[in-house]
């Protein structure tokens, strides 16, 4: 995981509040966060152990994935009738404002994230594998997959000898799903070189024109009688929207992407211009050395402890915004006993209702309900979003948690684990600087 | 249907069968192998890698003490290729029976197997990671052993002595003649196609299904069937296996075996030969004793359970009234159903251990043998087998294996990081098949694809990319090859999933529902439900 370089942090040019918010965690719902925070004038300070899950999603945004509708009206109703669901808690205006603000985030940082659908549905994305998943929304290279409206065939480019993508396979899939799709494997310069290349390293490899043209002149050929052409998600890292367009240009033909197995270079396209943007815009971003513990005096949190090389250093804060994931992230953690504990204020956590751990999973792994840990295990917040105790009560006046790390839904199955980062990070942000009151 | 002779048929592709195989064929006798499943998946393959040096039943089962040593010895010569030696210590702590450490050693010294008092402080010298709490400790040769290679072994050499082995064959039932067992009826068990194989006598080594097998021609043949489960750790957190030393229980070895440490065993009762489930409860037995010697490592990471069924000789009467399957004999016995039952031509051989496995072979077969009036000896523990070429193995070179791939000798794109198996790799594997079906799952067990910490996470989709190319899968074929592998990789994890390990699965169920969306192509092909389900039911 990349550590903050020390970079000059230039004034802020925004109003400022004079609120400290410290935000602990830099998944999406951590940095849209602070993104969020810092663009209502709060000083802003990011602190997380490494990057979080966008580093290993798909990359796009699933909002309410099974949505056969207008997306956000099934959301809203959904939400009516489960006041307890994180998109209950949050709220309907959360759930709209994070989206849009997310969107304004995202193209101002050069990475448009699209609709696409008019109608407010789901776009029908394909996967690696061929499968097809409904997401709402995504970043114009995958959103350009969508195969809600697709009239032609459409082209899969695979690299030949590359393990991570199987055009052949894909297209095999999507064939029996009734889509009109076909194969091509084109070789990449050098390849014995490329025994271990992962999806960022060929996504760097990209950012070359040359490597571009390369590319190009072997698809194009292959792909005039086609609709558009698939690649895996490896269209360039920092050059990636001139490296889309300059390879639609050069084939002739829209290019779209498929999401790669980790590390997902969508994620790091987003991480590394957020946190960009963060620093750009005043915040302060220290990833890499982990909160250890959170500080607490009577209801009130005053700061956090982060670990480094050697010593612990206080940060103080009027108000922290807990974004340490679930159970992946690490700020949902388990053992062998069974114990299911939030690790930095020992927040009261909504354990699975089973006498044994045993019982935390089903004995199939793809169980269409998902496996009962997943969605039990996490905080239970209030419509302020901070954190309850057993008795419905809440622990802490100005700590908020967001993202995965709350109870009530399973990110692996439910479809809307963006959806409800962004609702969530939002609202927190509200709540704590009482823009919403 | 298709119609094969031999003189003797083996059922059972373990340790022993297979080490029957070898020793008929080289005692010029023409023989068949056959296993419902790939060979070495049963109790052999389902084992901890402990290469007994006979310590652990010095006390509670001296004969087969003897045994042990004696075949150890012999193992080390003749199939240097799948063993370690990595040497074994007995550790009594001050929670152990002060009175076992010197019985122990009496007996040890009775039996013949070395038994070298150490100190404390040298056993940590060799061991850093044991407890402080040391009252005795001593020095065997205890060795760690790769079944599945010593079974290639065993089956490569039965080959060029002319044997044969065939798998995912199962016994349907038995050919008889009057009174005699003159051969079986095989099924496929992956295509479903029937064969007849005519034998002058088969062989039942067949391990917990023994007395399934002998069913099928109406013989009664009682074995005690004991499932023990094991874990194994991330790392060797010891090189030199760990003992405790002290009246056998739960939880008493650890074994470095290839890159990790396996945790050993508990005993439970079980009635179905396919009981290969873990409990969690077990899962804590095993890290709480292994904690006793080696502290700390109960914090440390799981990567996977198994279990495996004891086959153990059940001589009448006796048993009932002993709890644990720990003290029941581990001998074997050899059952001539001529004299027991009546039954010309058909020998079951139940019971005994995998270090002693040879032993049983050759006791097995001195009964065949005198059946089909062969008088050809025993020559098995004479010479070295070959080693078996079509095995790219050497476990515990994973370090050897990453020299090469870094150094340009195994070209390809890499498939496996954990294991380090690479694309050529698994292409020569899956040619080695011929048109033979093959699962995700026969090339794990050739090549340790997805055995490493992430289970299949990555490689799994790969190695599924690369069968459909290489076999000419349908979509749907190899979709499901992909769903069984790692469903099956799933089941061994189950009951670790906690901690590193439960996020380790996140991650790899993340990839398989989100990434490849796996489960919706497999809802492909069940067949659709009417109308639209409550959509948001679940948000």
């Amino acid at each position: 995981m990349p550590a903050a370089k020390p970079e000059r942090h230039s004034a802020a040019s925004h109003p400022a509040t004079g609120t400290d918010i410290i935000v602990i965690g830099a998944g999406l719902a951590g940095l849209m966060a602070a993104v969020f925070a810092v663009e209502a004038g709060a000083r802003v300070r990011l602190i997380a152990q490494g990057w979080g899950q966008q580093l290993v999603t798909p990359g796009w945004i699933s909002v309410c994935d099974r949505a056969e509708d207008d997306v956000i009206a099934e959301v809203r109703g959904y939400a009516a009738l489960h006041p307890e669901h994180p998109y209950g808690r949050a709220g309907d205006d959360a759930m709209v404002g994070g989206l849009e603000r997310f969107r304004a985030a995202t193209e101002a940082v050069g990475l448009s994230y699209e609709l696409r659908r008019k109608d407010g549905h789901n776009m029908r994305l394909m996967t690696l594998l061929g499968g097809i998943q409904r997401v709402m929304l995504a970043p114009r290279g995958l959103a350009a997959g969508d195969l809600t409206d697709v009239r032609g065939p459409i082209l899969l480019v695979g690299f030949a000898g590359w393990r991570d993508f199987f055009a052949d396979l894909a297209a095999a899939n999507l064939r029996r799903q009734g889509v009109d799709a076909r194969a091509l494997a084109i070789q990449l310069p050098d390849p014995d070189r490329y025994w271990d290349l992962w999806p960022g390293d060929l996504a760097r490899q990209f950012d070359s024109a040359l490597f571009r043209e390369t590319v190009a002149r072997q698809v194009a050929p292959h792909a005039r009688d086609v609709e558009r052409v698939g690649f895996p998600a490896v269209l360039g890292m920092d050059d990636h929207p001139r490296a889309l367009d300059d390879l639609g240009g050069l084939i002739g033909r829209p290019v779209f992407e498929i999401p790669t197995l980790p590390e997902s270079v969508p994620g790091v396209r987003l991480s590394n211009r957020l946190r960009r943007w963060l620093l750009r815009h005043g915040a302060r971003v220290q990833i890499g050395h982990p909160v250890v513990r959170g500080v607490v005096e009577g209801r009130r949190c005053v700061g956090v402890e982060v670990q480094s090389l050697g010593h612990s250093t206080l940060f103080r804060a009027d108000h922290v915004i807990l974004a340490t994931g679930g159970l992946y992230g690490g700020g949902i953690e388990t053992d062998e006993s069974g114990r299911v504990w939030e690790p930095l204020f020992g927040l009261p956590v909504m354990a699975p209702e089973t006498e044994s751990r045993a019982e935390w999973y089903y004995d199939d792994l793809l169980v269409e309900r998902g496996h009962p840990i997943h969605r039990q295990a996490g905080l239970r917040v209030n419509t302020r979003l901070q954190p309850l105790d057993a008795a419905g009560e809440p622990v802490l006046d100005n700590v908020y948690a967001i993202g995965q790390m709350l109870a009530g839904f399973n990110p692996l199955t439910d479809g809307c684990a963006e959806g409800i980062a962004l609702a969530t990070a939002y609202k927190a942000v509200q709540t704590a600087l009482e823009l919403d009151e | 249907m298709e119609t094969t002779s031999v003189d003797v048929l083996v059922v059972g592709g373990g340790a022993t069968g297979a080490a029957a195989a070898y020793d008929l064929a080289r005692r010029g006798v023409r023989v068949l192998l056959v296993d419902q499943n790939d060979l070495t998946t049963g109790t052999s393959g389902r084992y901890h890698g402990l290469l007994h040096s006979g310590g652990r039943y010095v006390i509670t089962d001296f004969d087969t003490a003897v045994e042990c040593i004696t075949e150890n010895m012999i193992l080390r010569r003749i199939a240097p290729f799948a063993i370690e030696d990595t040497g074994g210590l007995f550790v009594a702590t001050s929670q152990d029976p002060d009175d076992f450490p010197a019985r122990w050693a009496a007996a040890c010294a009775r039996a013949g197997i070395a038994a070298e008092a150490l100190t404390p402080e040298q056993a940590r010298a060799l061991e850093p990671a044991l407890t402080r709490d040391i009252t005795a400790v001593y020095r065997v040769p205890d060795a760690s052993c790769d079944s599945f290679d010593l079974n290639h072994g065993f089956i490569t050499a039965a080959r060029t002595y002319g044997g044969d082995a065939w798998i995912y064959q199962r016994v349907t039932g038995f050919l008889t003649d009057g009174d005699a067992v003159v051969g079986a009826e095989l099924e496929d068990t992956r295509t479903g196609e029937r064969r007849r194989v005519h034998a002058a006598c088969v062989l039942n080594a067949t391990g917990p299904w023994a007395g399934v097998v002998a069913g099928l021609v109406g013989l009664d043949v009682k074995i005690r069937l004991d499932r023990g489960s094991m874990v194994a750790m991330n790392i060797r957190w010891v090189n030199t296996i760990v003992n405790r030393l002290r009246p056998p229980s739960d939880g008493d070895i650890l074994v470095p075996v290839g890159t990790v440490c396996v945790l050993g065993t508990t005993s439970i009762r079980t009635e179905d030969p396919a009981d290969t489930h873990v409990d969690v409860s077990e899962v804590s037995t095993l890290l709480r004793e292994a904690d006793v010697v080696v502290p700390g490592i109960r914090h440390g990471r799981a990567l996977r359970a198994w279990a495996g069924v004891r086959p153990l000789y059940e001589p009448p009467a006796e048993l009932a009234q002993l709890e644990s399957g720990h003290n029941v004999s581990r001998r074997f016995a050899v059952i001539d159903h001529t004299e027991r039952d009546g039954l010309r031509g058909l020998v079951t051989v139940v019971g005994g251990k995998l270090t002693t496995c040879r032993l049983m072979a050759e006791q097995a077969v001195d009964v065949v043998c005198r059946q089909l009036g062969v008088a050809a000896r025993c020559t098995t523990a004479d010479e070295p087998l070959p080693v078996p070429e079509t095995s790219p193995r050497h476990y515990h070179q994973l370090t050897h294996r990453v020299h090469r791939l870094e150094h340009g000798e195994m070209p390809g794109a890499l498939i496996c990081e954990c294991e380090v198996v690479t694309r050529p790799q698994l292409e020569a594997r899956i040619a080695a098949y011929g048109d033979q079906p093959v699962a995700l799952d026969d090339l794990r067990r050739d090549l340790r694809l997805g055995m490493g910490p992430c289970q299949a996470g990555f490689c799994g989709y790969r190695a599924a990319g690369i069968l459909h190319a290489a076999k000419g899968l349908s979509p749907g074929e190899a979709t499901r090859a992909l769903s069984a592998f790692v469903g099956e990789r799933f089941r061994g994890v189950r009951p670790l999933l906690y901690g590193h390990q439960l996020r380790q699965f996140y991650l790899d169920e993340l990839i398989y529902r989100r990434t490849l969306g796996l489960d919706a192509l497999l809802a492909l092909d069940q067949p659709q439900p009417e109308g639209v389900s409550d959509a948001g039911s679940e948000a």
